[in-house]
């Protein structure tokens, strides 16, 4: 699986010290479940009966009759809470406030780490939640657990809010199953003030010794290997070819003689306070940096580098409704609240990572005071995500040949 | 898996000890309920919260993989355990690409010891020797800064210790040259887990010094000995249980510590095993691997532990003798 821009984020740091154990838990949680039908199998399934989406070749999520969709028209729940599970800090509460209020409803964020962990989660029976925040790599098992459940776009207006290309997604066709949430690309946040030009291919600055001791790579397997592959000019990110691997782990080793590395994921405060030049990091990284930067220090200081022919990595993120959900129709009209474009945009100034939405665009962005001016390539349009290249689900064992040269990397000499 | 034989409840006292049985009233049918109803709570805490979490810990290490989403199962009947992981983790760990990680945590873990003893000895002798009526207040200040809350003050550390911060500002100021501290490096790390676990190391060092009698030592130098001397024959020995606790309580949370290494120095060059646990109980697909180096950490500190109880019983008989 991918790692993900909001895992591990943030100032919050304090609850990492709680994450190996509870990422055993949720392990040990998920096979308490299935522990009790399975045994050791060869007799099991192959791993890979789900299809991996790509751009180039999308994937229509199958129908199961007996997870069905909605009707159309019913009335909406009343009273109680409706239970969110998303990722923290994901969320704006202001909007969250406004629903409850409007939909005389108690909302209730639940939140988890890793997707790994939500999985667990919403496999566990008694466990009910009405939204739920996916990524896109794992819509396709899900939806093959039966975890989700179809949504009924009579109750989703606002779809067409967003981007043409997200309305029918290539990793759920039809936009059966999920609505569009952020987007954001990866590139490098750096400090305008120290550095001076920038080269031709801004992966470099991450491997410029100048910057030596002040140089940040993402503590994230996907985002630290495709990097390397991407200064290389190998732009299969999806790659599970072990050599190209390979290349890609040991271009990262010379970084630590190089510039003396460090793996982090914390880029929008540590860039904002001076500790880093250079940080390979999320667009909503160089979004958020803008709020932490020290008194008297302006936004001026800051900039995020992504390639000028947006050949760089990009992502989006979605929402869904899990199976179980039991206020579906008030689930629903979160979804449709999250899309609309004036909740979408308060949502956006407190997450730092933007909204899918046709309503941003770089020039509004900067006009309307969510980025400053060279912060502007820190906004990602449509373009960006038809030209860019997306981290996306591997096969079993695909991934375990990036998270073992990811471990390697990490474990040093 | 047997670790020892059980002692049945009822069995004989050996031969040859017979003198000491009969001196100890008979036990009471009462008092042996009573204190089986004590022992309850810490028996059931023990299974619920070590023994069980360890047997999932196995289960994890052991199991297989979910075909359909891809993460770690864990395998609760032994009968199914698939160990090829758990050997990848033991061939990796003394011939592969972990074995520079055990060694350098080790050498963290020993360095940091030492730099405890050197500054906490001294310390906890000060308290238990020396500081009369205001040990009670002394003891308090120790431990004062760890009524803060942990992340709160290596945070603070972190803003003390950049390139500009105020620990470089001191050593400009006497013309020495500043130190990137957080740049990734091994001392800051050492450093850094001394001043997380120090007070753990001097709490029950004291504790020992303060019990030593003191006409133990009056005697020592009656018979003219020198104050150096006394210390290294008489309180230096008698302390040894106290210091061997203090070290055994201080390197087990640092073999396992994760947290300290990612705040202070994030490079690849101060990786400890600690971080690759967490790396891989995070990393989705191999939870199992990150499963079986926590067994495998958890046996290297087993021989640690037997070593102390070895050496703390054996102590026990020297004093009673």
């Amino acid at each position: 699986m991918t790692f993900h821009p909001r895992e591990n984020r943030g100032p919050h740091a304090s609850r990492r010290q709680f994450l190996a154990l509870g990422a055993l838990a949720a392990a040990a949680g998920s096979g308490a479940l299935a522990g009790c039908s399975r045994r050791r199998p060869a007799a099991q399934a192959a791993a890979d009966q789900v299809v991996l989406s790509r751009p180039d070749k999308p994937v229509t999520l199958p129908l199961h009759a007996d997870v069905p969709a909605i009707k159309d028209g019913l009335a909406p729940e009343k009273g109680g809470t409706l239970k969110i599970f998303n990722y923290p800090e994901y969320l704006s509460p202001d909007v969250i406030k406004a629903f409850g209020e409007a939909n005389g409803v108690t909302v209730e964020v639940t939140t988890f780490t890793t997707q790994d962990e939500a999985i667990a989660k919403l496999r566990t029976a008694g466990t009910a939640f009405d939204v739920y925040f996916p990524t896109t790599d794992i819509v396709g098992k899900l939806v093959a657990g039966k975890l989700l459940q179809p949504i009924n776009h009579s109750y989703l207006p606002n779809l067409t809010n967003a981007w043409p290309e997200l309305q029918d997604p290539f990793y759920d066709k039809g936009a059966q199953y999920t609505v569009p949430y952020t987007a954001f690309t990866t590139g490098v946040l750096y400090r305008a003030d120290r550095v001076g030009t920038i080269p031709s291919n801004g992966w470099d600055l991450i491997w410029d010794p100048a910057y030596k001791g002040q140089s940040y790579v993402l503590d994230d397997a996907r985002e630290g290997l495709s990097m390397a592959m991407l200064r290389a000019g190998k732009t299969d990110l999806n790659t599970e070819d072990p050599a190209v691997i390979k290349a890609a782990g040991a271009e990262l080793t010379k970084l630590v003689d190089a510039v003396n590395i460090k793996i982090a994921i914390g880029g929008y405060q540590v860039v904002a306070e001076g500790a880093a030049t250079v940080h390979h990091a999320w667009s909503g990284d160089a979004v958020s940096a803008q709020s932490y930067l020290p008194e008297g220090v302006s936004a001026e200081v800051l900039g995020y580098w992504f390639p000028a022919d947006r050949k760089g990595p990009v992502g989006t993120d979605t929402i869904a409704i899990p199976r179980a959900a039991a206020k579906p129709v008030l689930a629903h009209m979160f979804l449709n609240h999250m899309i609309d474009n004036d909740v979408a945009l308060e949502n956006f100034s407190f997450t730092g990572y933007q909204p899918a939405l046709s309503v941003v665009t770089p020039e509004k962005m900067v006009a309307d005071e969510y980025v400053t001016e060279n912060l502007v390539s820190s906004i990602i349009t449509p373009a960006h995500y038809r030209d860019g290249f997306q981290e996306l689900q591997l096969s079993a064992t695909g991934d375990r040949l990036w998270v073992d040269e990811w471990a390697k990397f990490k474990a040093g000499r | 898996m047997t670790v020892g034989a059980p002692l049945a409840p009822g069995a004989p006292a050996p031969q040859g000890e017979p003198a000491v049985a009969t001196v100890r009233p008979p036990a009471r049918r009462g008092g042996r309920l009573l204190w089986a109803g004590l022992a309850m709570p810490g028996t059931a805490w023990l299974l619920a919260f070590l023994a069980v979490p360890f047997y999932g810990i196995m289960a994890v290490a052991f199991g297989y993989r979910d075909p359909l989403f891809g993460s770690t199962v864990p395998e609760w009947n032994p009968v199914y355990w698939d160990p090829t992981t758990f050997v990848e983790a033991v061939r990796s760990t003394f011939a592969g690409d972990l074995r520079a990680v055990f060694v350098r945590t080790l050498v963290f873990v020993v360095l940091s010891l030492l730099i405890c003893i050197v500054i906490g000895y001294p310390i906890a002798y000060y308290l238990a020797r020396h500081a009369g009526r205001r040990r009670g207040l002394l003891l308090g200040l120790i431990l004062a800064p760890w009524w803060i809350n942990y992340l709160t003050r290596m945070l603070a550390w972190l803003s003390l210790l950049q390139d500009d911060g105020y620990v470089n500002d001191v050593l400009r100021a006497v013309h020495l040259p500043g130190v990137q501290w957080l740049s990734g490096r091994p001392y800051t790390v050492i450093l850094a887990l001394v001043y997380g676990y120090i007070p753990f190391f001097i709490v029950p060092l004291y504790a020992t010094l303060d019990r030593i009698d003191g006409r133990l030592l009056d005697a020592s130098r009656d018979l003219g000995v020198g104050g150096v001397r006394t210390f290294l024959h008489v309180t230096l020995p008698l302390s040894r249980p106290g210091l061997i606790t203090a070290c055994v309580v201080t390197a087990l949370p640092m073999f396992g510590d994760y947290y300290t290494n990612s705040l202070v120095s994030g490079s690849p060059t101060t990786t400890m095993v600690g971080n690759q646990i967490e790396l891989y109980l995070l990393g989705g697909s191999r939870q199992d691997l990150g499963a079986s180096l926590v067994l495998i950490l958890s046996a290297m500190l087993m021989v640690l532990m037997i070593y102390y109880l070895i050496s703390s019983q054996r102590a026990d008989r020297e004093a009673r003798a």
